[in-house]
């Protein structure tokens, strides 16, 4: 049976926003043609919804009522101290910065230095085209499909072969758009054989305008490189922020990375890992922070396709009021990734009756010599932790916020680099301290 | 003073009754003994004097210096000078133990309308009391008694109290778990707190523990009352005997 879905008002606007947007987004004409093709692929798909089984529990049809206009060029420059007052604690971190406000890359506000050896440059001066243009064939879902059509800027960075950075590379999107509209980036990192870089992507905004944000990174880490990623989303409640994460790992290879997500009102982070090379490992620390409506999403598959390789995932989940947290967790063992250790856990801890915590962990597995494992808890504070923290004099609010503080502190722990990880703390804190609308 | 008076006390989520009448004084500056058997309601006694919510007091009082605790949140009792050591010390993931003692001891002090203590004056109160335990600094830097073996858990407890200079300490099974020389070490410890200034509950099974931390009285608690109390003696008398003449009191 053939049935015609119909469409609606955010998947009929799409389209045209793009005809008008095309002749102004970056790129000759290979990275038009992509974008023509993604175009077509995401009119095919339409928006997900909840009968497609990955996006059982986000059912973005429902929820994406509008699709906001794409963020025309910021009229009026920002202000360093305007930026540092939107990035709150990742402001005084010590690192190379690279600013995109409202999707396209500020100069004056970035600074490379400190990153001696590594070349940078910017998907607006054509540098991505033939990574476009790659992506679109794999890019099999809506929500990438969209990122390749509509993407204005991101950072292309190179890290060649035995470099080693001094300092992490922080990445800043800010958004200060004065109407509701749509920001659309794409990163592209290349860690080449035996070099290391820490890089930090942080979304905030300015102003109170609903944004709309599709951002996606694509990182190829080869063999022996170590690289530690880091991302936070200050968003707001009004919100939306979709993300991708694609990620190739070599041989040897150590890849970190964590996430922190504090009430970003609708968002859905894909991270998709391929442990291509043998003996890699990948280390994912998550935290997601909701309270009165917020619906945040992650959903990851780790697919260990070279033998020897460990993978690691803890992912926190506090959730207050109304909030909804999704954790699909895939990690799947190829027949020949023989000597697999993969282990994940996902623990929620739920403060009101009202909130929901959906958990997928799921293994799929070919190979026969694994360790694989995979755990989800779901729980209240434990009664008889608060009444040992108050038989040592802690007030019970107190002791309630230590240990919430505790639980989240114990994935945030697993960042390797000291400053941010006392500035994703900091922000967790905040969010604690923080009262419910 | 430790007065407890009639004190009937039951499981909050079942009807089911664990203390039946239960008097006790504990005078300030004496160590009491509190031993029975299995289910004679000796934890109930330590989690009921400390504010434990699972428990309902149904009946009767307990008066700490001449006022009724009964209505104060456990953390009140602790600013009040109440201390409980438990038997089995809770786990804290997360929370390194340096930050949750200065929590403790600055609650505590806020609470008693002291001065809050800064960090260089709690570094080196810590660094004193944890010598006298065998517990160093980086054993607190982990998060609270996670990975500790069951001395260490002990060590740990006595320390907090140490920190938190309680005015009635007591201590639930302070002896399970521990071998013979981390025994001595904890009974160390507690002895060094006694004082005319303190009293001091210790719950026991075994007289084992009465060898280092030496009572003023002994009390045998069955079937939720009192039912016998002597000098440090009884408590030579039940080893040897046992307390099957107690067992046999409910038949």
């Amino acid at each position: 049976m053939n049935t015609t879905v119909m469409k609606t008002k955010a998947e009929r606007a799409i389209p045209e926003q793009f005809e008008a947007a095309l002749p102004g987004l970056p790129g000759g004409a290979k990275a038009q043609d992509a974008r023509r093709a993604a175009m077509a692929h995401f009119i095919d798909l339409g928006l997900p919804h909840r009968r497609i089984e990955e996006w059982k529990y986000t059912d973005l049809r429902a929820r994406l009522q509008e699709a906001f206009v794409p963020a025309q060029k910021p009229p009026v420059t920002v202000s360093p101290e305007a930026l540092a007052s939107a990035l709150g604690p990742f402001a005084a971190i010590a690192c190379a910065r690279l600013v995109f406000v409202d999707g396209r890359c500020d100069t004056s506000l970035s600074s490379l230095d400190g990153l001696v050896g590594a070349k940078v440059s910017s998907l607006a001066d054509g540098s991505g085209d033939d990574h476009l243009a790659a992506v679109v064939g794999s890019a099999a879902n809506a929500v990438a499909a969209l990122n390749v059509a509509f993407a204005t800027d991101g950072a292309v960075v190179n890290v060649p072969a035995s470099v080693v950075l001094d300092h992490p590379l922080m990445v800043v999107f800010l958004s200060t758009a004065a109407v509701p509209s749509t920001v659309t980036t794409r990163c592209f990192l290349n860690v080449g054989e035996g070099a290391s870089a820490t890089v930090l992507e942080v979304h905030a905004q300015i102003g109170a305008s609903a944004v709309q944000s599709n951002a996606a990174a694509e990182l190829i880490i080869c063999d022996r490189a170590t690289v530690d990623h880091v991302k936070v989303v200050l968003g707001a409640a009004n919100g939306v922020h979709l993300s991708n994460w694609d990620v190739r790992v070599g041989a040897n290879a150590l890849y970190r990375a964590a996430q922190l997500t504090p009430s970003a009102g609708l968002a859905r982070n894909e991270i998709r890992i391929n442990l291509e090379g043998r003996d890699s490992k990948f280390d994912f620390a998550g935290v997601v922070l909701g309270r009165n409506s917020d619906h945040i999403d992650t959903t990851m598959e780790i697919r260990h396709l070279a033998p020897g390789c460990q993978s690691r995932e803890l992912f926190k989940t506090v959730i207050d009021d109304r909030a909804r947290a999704v954790f699909q967790g895939k990690v799947y063992v190829a027949q020949a990734a023989q000597q697999t250790d993969g282990k994940q856990m996902a623990q929620a801890l739920m403060l009101s009756p009202d909130a929901e915590f959906d958990s997928k962990p799921e293994l799929e597995i070919y190979a026969d010599d694994v360790a694989c494992g995979h755990g989800s808890t779901c729980a209240e504070i434990d009664p008889a932790l608060i009444f040992y923290c108050q038989s040592r004099g802690i007030p019970e609010a107190q002791a309630r916020a230590l240990l919430i503080e505790s639980f989240v502190g114990d994935a945030i722990e697993k960042i390797d680099n000291p400053s941010i990880r006392r500035a994703m703390s900091d922000v967790a804190l905040g969010w604690l301290a923080a009262k419910s609308a | 003073m430790l007065e407890i008076k009639n004190l009937h006390v039951k499981i909050a989520a079942e009807d089911k009754p664990i203390l039946l009448g239960l008097d006790l004084v504990v005078p300030t500056g004496e160590v009491h003994a509190i031993m029975g058997p299995n289910g004679s309601g000796k934890s109930t006694l330590a989690y009921v004097l400390a504010g434990r919510r699972d428990y309902e007091v149904t009946q009767g009082d307990i008066l700490w210096n001449g006022e009724s605790i009964l209505g104060m949140a456990p953390d009140e009792r602790a600013a009040a000078g109440v201390f409980l050591a438990f038997q089995y010390p809770m786990e804290i993931p997360g929370v390194a133990g340096l930050t949750f003692l200065r929590t403790a001891v600055n609650a505590v002090a806020k609470r008693r309308g002291n001065k809050e203590l800064t960090t260089p004056e709690f570094l080196k109160l810590v660094k004193a009391k944890g010598a006298e335990l065998n517990i160093d600094i980086d054993m607190l830097k982990r998060p609270v008694n996670v990975g500790f073996s069951g001395g260490e858990k002990k060590r740990s407890e006595i320390l907090q109290m140490a920190l938190l200079q309680p005015s009635l300490c007591v201590l639930d099974e302070t002896d399970s778990g521990l071998d013979i020389d981390a025994l001595k070490v904890v009974s160390d410890g507690v002895n060094a707190l006694r004082s005319k200034d303190r009293a001091m509950v210790v719950i026991t099974h075994y007289q084992r523990l009465l060898n280092h931390i030496v009572p003023d009285k002994v009390h045998v608690l069955a079937h939720g009352r009192i039912q016998k109390t002597g000098g440090k003696e009884l408590a030579l008398e039940l080893e040897k005997s046992g307390y099957a003449d107690f067992k046999s009191l409910a038949a």
